[in-house]
């Protein structure tokens, strides 16, 4: 079995399925990002606003994957374009979410503090809500890229070719040694993503909030 | 593969003829299967979550173990999970491999859920039933799980519609459900038949979504009264 | 100097005004206190001050300009700002927060640097110790006077103070209270102050400025004119039904002539001419004694008789 696994890494087609699996999840996080913050950043001051982003985030979130993949897959047919699309609306919930509550959650008075001293709007934003709303929409993205990486799995349905190809292969030729190699691939980048985004957190989270934190809960 | 060009943008791309005339055929086995395969994960997983979260919050050393195997189950893709259940012996294809894979998904959600709600008690609250003459079992059963209840609610409708998503998934095994209906269009490249069982999987997940999020807001009756009073 | 004229606030969808036709002027270098119950617009008034808020009608005019000459941003970063809530940005250390505004008006770093150990000196604090902490790590207390250090950063000769000492514990406010009077006795800035409490009020301010419900104003005048004579039930009932002790608050005993030692001084009550006359009636009562002796270090400065108390409170001192 494990033999059988090696070999599957070492097929001169398992780089491609690794590669084309990292693209789609990273443009797909990446244009969640594009998507997501802006409106949250537009929303920010409005109760309104934030509260329908939020719910529509909340709804999104319940949408089962494989759901949304089918759904472009009509209109968009096989290839990279529609898995693309389908688990770039699947980023959105999380950081959409988390970077309209992290804005808002920015104590009044700390912005009142920045206005009241002549902060004009665009600086309170870049240099007192964005840096301390910095690490819940980190946390919000790291929720999102690690569930577009499992999610990428999928693809292969509508003919994306990430590594869920090599699950599908597995299954159909009754070898188990390929399908766990694609599992295993998988799992691999999923927690590889968490690492790397647990480090990043980490390295945006400004030191007077990681401080606040620890206070809080020592 | 064929690629389903532009041309399919027209009125027969949805054939509601069709649909009409095989609603109940085949689409509404595929609903109920799905209803199916998700009450009873959900309702397996619960049943053990709750005595196994119960004890973890007991127990505290066996917290992280039990995190660290259902977190690791959680890892593993739902596809994957399902086809390497298919290949043990006496499994084989069909609901039953997807009921499995749904329940541990769900195990990690619940457990935690209990633990954290029985958490959230004040130890005040039981301090004060245990000097009123309780004994464990009815501080159990009439003061920490009904004021866990809220976050117990929460956590269950996180797993449920985790789990209403990931059944679709169980097309792939034939183990019914909305999923089914997905795979077939796929391969009988019958477009209406995709957008049903993807409109219906993601008009159930939806709903289940609310639904459960009203029941949350309900159980928390002394909280609501409180906030009243603000 | 601060002028309002004849400013209204009325919020939109709203019927009745929060602020209504205030005018009057605070000179410079005084502190003027907007005091009042809730809901008077103390804190409205104060903040069309720097157009955080801006006035339905009226102006506020600025040494003779009216505040709206210049943008809301350019404006508010010559006037300081400290509230009750504080506000410290708690992702910047303590130096970066008194900092701000200097670098927003364009302030060389080592001026700033020095301005902050300044102020830090001045407000009580050891800035090699906490210069570079973080908000998190500091009392409520410390954050206050963070927050005063703050908004005096860019030196304004303006500044807005809304309960500044409100978010701390009695004895420590009062210990800020007493701070900041003996900064501003050298410094001499133009504030509006905003409280609810009379007597941080009394304390603190040159005017006092009494607001009503429906931000009219009451009356306007010196702590000492408006306790001994207050123009309406509501502002006496508002200052409190023992404002003749109030007001002998205000004076030390030491501010009087004294009458000359008189004989024997054995048995009677020692008084420090630091005491304000309040405690000393309370000394002389409790003491049972008509007269008492008033000293400063060791040597005897003179005595105090009730009767002199008594005829102080009677009349209204202008």
């Amino acid at each position: 079995m494990l033999g059988g696994i090696i070999e599957t890494f070492q097929r001169p087609t398992y780089p491609g399925l690794v590669w084309t699996h990292v693209q789609l999840s990273v443009l797909a996080t990446v244009l969640g990002v594009l998507i997501s913050v802006p409106v949250a950043l537009a929303v920010r001051n409005t109760p309104l606003g934030a509260a329908v982003a939020v719910n529509i985030g909340n709804l999104g979130r319940a949408i089962p994957s494989l759901a949304l993949l089918a759904l472009v897959f009509p209109f968009l047919g096989f290839g990279f374009t529609a898995p693309l699309i389908a688990l770039t609306a699947l980023a959105i919930p999380p950081i959409l979410i988390n970077a309209s509550t992290g804005l808002r959650e920015v104590r009044k008075e700390v912005v009142d503090a920045a206005r009241g001293m002549g902060l004009s709007e665009g600086q309170i934003l870049t240099r007192v809500q964005l840096p301390i709303a910095a690490p819940v929409i980190f946390a919000g993205v790291r929720t999102s890229a690690v569930q577009v990486v499992a999610s990428a799995t999928l693809a292969t349905f509508i003919g994306g070719g990430a590594l869920g190809d090599l699950i599908v292969e597995g299954f159909s030729r009754g070898d188990n040694a390929i399908l766990l190699a694609g599992a295993l691939s998988v799992a691999a980048l999923a927690i590889l993503t968490e690492v790397i985004f647990a480090v990043l957190e980490r390295t945006f989270t400004p030191k007077g909030l990681k401080i606040a934190q620890q206070r809080r809960s020592g | 593969m064929p690629t389903v060009a532009l041309q399919s943008l027209q009125p027969e791309f949805f054939d509601w003829e069709w649909l009409r005339e095989n609603f109940l055929e085949e689409v509404w086995p595929a609903v109920i299967g799905h209803l199916y395969l998700s009450f009873v994960s959900v309702g397996i997983a619960l049943v053990i979550s709750l005595p196994l979260g119960v004890l973890v919050s007991r127990f505290r050393r066996l917290y992280t173990p039990v995190l660290f195997v259902t977190g690791f189950l959680f890892t593993i893709p739902s596809l994957a999970l399902f086809a390497i259940l298919v290949t043990v012996p006496g499994i084989g294809i069909g609901p039953t491999a997807a009921i499995i894979g749904l329940v541990s998904y769900s195990l990690l959600v619940l457990i935690r859920n209990v633990v954290t709600g029985i958490d959230s008690v004040a130890p005040e609250t039981i301090d004060a039933a245990r000097g009123m003459g309780l004994t464990n079992s009815q501080i159990l059963l009439r003061v920490e799980l009904p004021l866990a209840l809220p976050v117990i609610v929460a956590g269950i409708r996180i797993a449920t519609v985790t789990v209403i998503g990931i059944a679709v998934i169980g097309g792939f095994i034939s183990a019914g459900g909305l999923g089914q209906l997905i795979f077939d269009g796929i391969d009988r490249n019958f477009p209406t038949l995709v957008l049903t069982g993807a409109l219906m999987a993601t008009v159930l997940a939806i709903s289940a979504d609310v639904a459960l999020l009203v029941l949350e807001r309900y159980m928390r009756p002394w909280a609501r009264r409180a906030r009243g009073a603000n | 100097m601060i002028e309002f004229r004849g400013v209204s606030k009325t919020y939109p969808g709203s019927e009745r005004p929060v602020v209504n036709e205030l005018s009057f002027e605070v000179p410079e270098g005084e502190v003027c206190v907007l005091v009042g119950p809730s809901g008077c617009g103390k804190t409205t008034s104060m903040r069309m001050v720097n157009r955080l808020i801006e006035p339905s009608e009226g102006q506020i005019l600025i040494n003779g300009e009216p505040n709206t000459s210049m943008s809301g941003t350019q404006l508010r970063r010559k006037i300081g700002y400290a509230i009750q809530q504080i506000g410290l940005f708690p992702h910047r250390t303590i130096s970066e927060n008194i900092g701000t505004v200097p670098g927003l008006v364009g302030w060389q770093k080592d001026r700033i640097k020095s301005r902050t150990e300044e102020l830090l000196d001045l407000v009580g604090l050891d800035p090699d110790n906490y210069r570079d902490r973080y908000p998190a790590e500091l009392s409520g207390g410390q954050q206050q006077r963070i927050g005063v250090a703050r908004a005096m950063a860019a030196d304004p000769p303006i500044m807005l103070m809304d309960e500044p000492f409100g978010a701390v514990d009695p004895i420590t406010r009062e210990r800020l209270q007493d701070e900041f009077l003996h900064i501003q006795d050298n410094i001499k800035k133009t504030i509006v102050f905003v409280t609810h409490d009379i007597d941080e009020a009394i304390r603190m301010g040159d005017k006092i400025a009494i607001l009503k419900e429906g931000g009219i104003l009451a009356q306007y005048n010196t702590p000492e004119n408006i306790l001994s004579a207050p123009n309406s039930d509501f502002v006496s009932s508002f200052v409190g039904s023992d404002r003749v002790l109030k007001r002998l608050s205000l004076t030390r005993v030491g501010d009087l002539d004294l009458e000359p030692p008189n004989g024997n001084a054995e048995g009677l009550p020692r008084l420090s001419n630091q005491m304000s006359l309040k405690d000393a009636l309370s000394e002389m009562i409790g003491a049972g004694a008509e007269r008492s002796v008033v000293v400063s270090g060791g040597s005897v400065l003179g005595s105090l008789t009730l009767d002199t108390i008594r005829q102080l409170s009677g009349k209204a001192t202008k």
